[in-house]
């Protein structure tokens, strides 16, 4: 099969031939139809995650299961689904108090002594995040996708299997944004769009977007956001003080920056939570004044969204085709595999929410 | 001679150990995987050197900054 395989760091994607084992007892091969690309492959290609190489990036897919496992019964060939990173074992201490996302048994992926699921001439290529969506085909662990209804196109659900998980996620289960709660959210990309989608949902009365592209800030107000600051042209903290009157209940960081991640704290009012979602480089430190933990403001990181993604995805799926979710606006092109590199790039300069690979 | 300290740079599980003391290792050549939040994140060598102290096992979990291999130089 077909994959775009990442050699070195701050190097194009290469289209390879690349092998997939055949699946184990528990797995399924996935033919993905659509695949995200997410601000987060970036972070990987950038270095500033160290990973394993080589690997296929791609984390974002839906598609249609092409073979299963011995032991699967869950799934069928045929049935039309979405991969998600957070493979959950269904057994551990995090699993079962509900904190699937969080579960890191190692017994999603395969052994180190066990055939890797993706290889080129005896070689293995890591798979990034027990998933690999830019190829052909996806070897994943069973609890690794979830199904979903067919009237669904592939496109958005692809975009539900990590950028609006991740930010309805964060608003819906990590900080748990309650009916008319005041809401900032810095950062209108993908996750920080869908972050501001969830939080009309759930019915907060202000709903602040922050951003530094004035079409994001567009978009972000169509999507629900009450009131929206450029943050190149003003002091986002001082705008936010003032049109809260005090500072908010709750703040989204979706960069990954220590500035802004400072920023989200410093614009709660007493009582506020700050929830980072943003990948913050690894190695960088966080600095808070002390003082404010008086006020019992609060900070907390969020990792996709807190999901039970077999729970969370196919209601995500019913908000969309009921209008409430948006997400025809979230893709601004479709585009082809080998164009992957094109779209990386895109998102480097801000400009454009979200390419979307259509596999033929 | 002197002796580096290889450090983590995040909190993991060890996944598996890429060599054995007495290995002759390059600057950036793979020590060993971790495996942290589904991320496989390789710890690489610091310097060009022989391995002399592995201090992590296969499945230890090891924190951000801890010392997990020593190489001379
Ligand atoms: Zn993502
Ligand atoms: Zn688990």
């Amino acid at each position: 099969m077909k994959a775009a395989v990442l050699r070195e760091q701050n190097k194009p994607l290469e289209i390879e031939e690349v092998q997939i084992s055949k699946p184990g007892p528990r797995e399924v091969m996935v033919r993905p139809v659509a695949a995200g690309v997410c601000h987060s492959d970036l972070h990987f290609m950038d270095g500033s995650y160290p990973y394993m190489l080589p690997t296929i990036l791609g984390h974002e897919s839906a598609g249609i299961v092409e073979e299963v496992g011995s032991d699967v019964t869950y799934v069928k060939k045929g049935d039309h689904v979405i991969t998600c990173l957070s493979a959950f074992c269904g057994h551990c201490n995090k699993c079962l108090t509900g904190h699937l996302s969080l579960c890191q048994s190692p017994e999603v992926s395969r052994t180190a002594d066990e055939q890797p699921r993706l290889h080129q001439n005896n070689q293995p290529i890591h798979q990034f995040l027990n998933l690999s969506s830019f190829a052909e085909l996806m070897l994943i662990h069973e609890h690794a996708l979830v199904k979903i209804r067919e009237d669904m196109p592939f496109d958005r659900a692809a975009l539900i299997g990590c950028s609006t998980t991740t930010g309805v996620g964060a608003v819906f289960h990590t900080a748990g944004v309650e009916p008319g709660s005041s809401v900032a959210v810095i950062g209108c990309g993908g996750v920080g769009l869908a972050a501001i989608n969830g939080a009309a949902i759930a019915g907060a009365g202000q709903i602040i977007a922050v951003d530094m592209v004035d079409s994001k800030l567009e978009l972000a107000k169509a999507l629900g956001a009450t009131h929206t600051i450029n943050a190149g042209k003003s002091d986002a903290i001082g705008e936010v003080m003032e049109i809260t009157r005090g500072g908010c209940d709750y703040t989204f960081e979706a960069i990954g920056l220590k500035a802004t991640a400072e920023q989200a704290f410093k614009m709660l009012g007493s009582g506020g939570t700050a929830t980072i979602i943003g990948m913050i480089p690894v190695g960088t430190m966080i600095e808070l004044h002390g003082v404010d933990f008086l006020a019992e403001k609060k900070i907390q990181g969020s990792n996709m969204g807190s999901n039970r993604f077999r729970v969370d995805m196919p209601r995500f799926i019913d908000f969309y085709l009921s209008g409430k979710l948006h997400l025809d606006e979230m893709i601004s092109k479709r585009i082809k595999l080998a164009d992957v590199n094109d779209a990386l790039n895109a998102l480097k300069t801000g400009e454009d929410a979200r390419h979307v690979i259509m596999f033929d | 001679m002197s002796r580096v300290e290889i450090e983590s740079e995040v909190t993991g599980n060890v996944w598996k150990i890429e060599v054995k003391i007495g290995d002759k290792v390059e600057t950036e050549d793979v020590l060993m995987i971790l495996e942290s939040m589904k991320m496989e994140i390789p710890v690489e060598a610091a310097c060009a050197g022989t391995v002399v102290e592995l201090l992590v096992k296969e499945e230890d979990v090891v924190e951000e900054d801890q010392v997990v291999a020593i190489i001379e130089t």
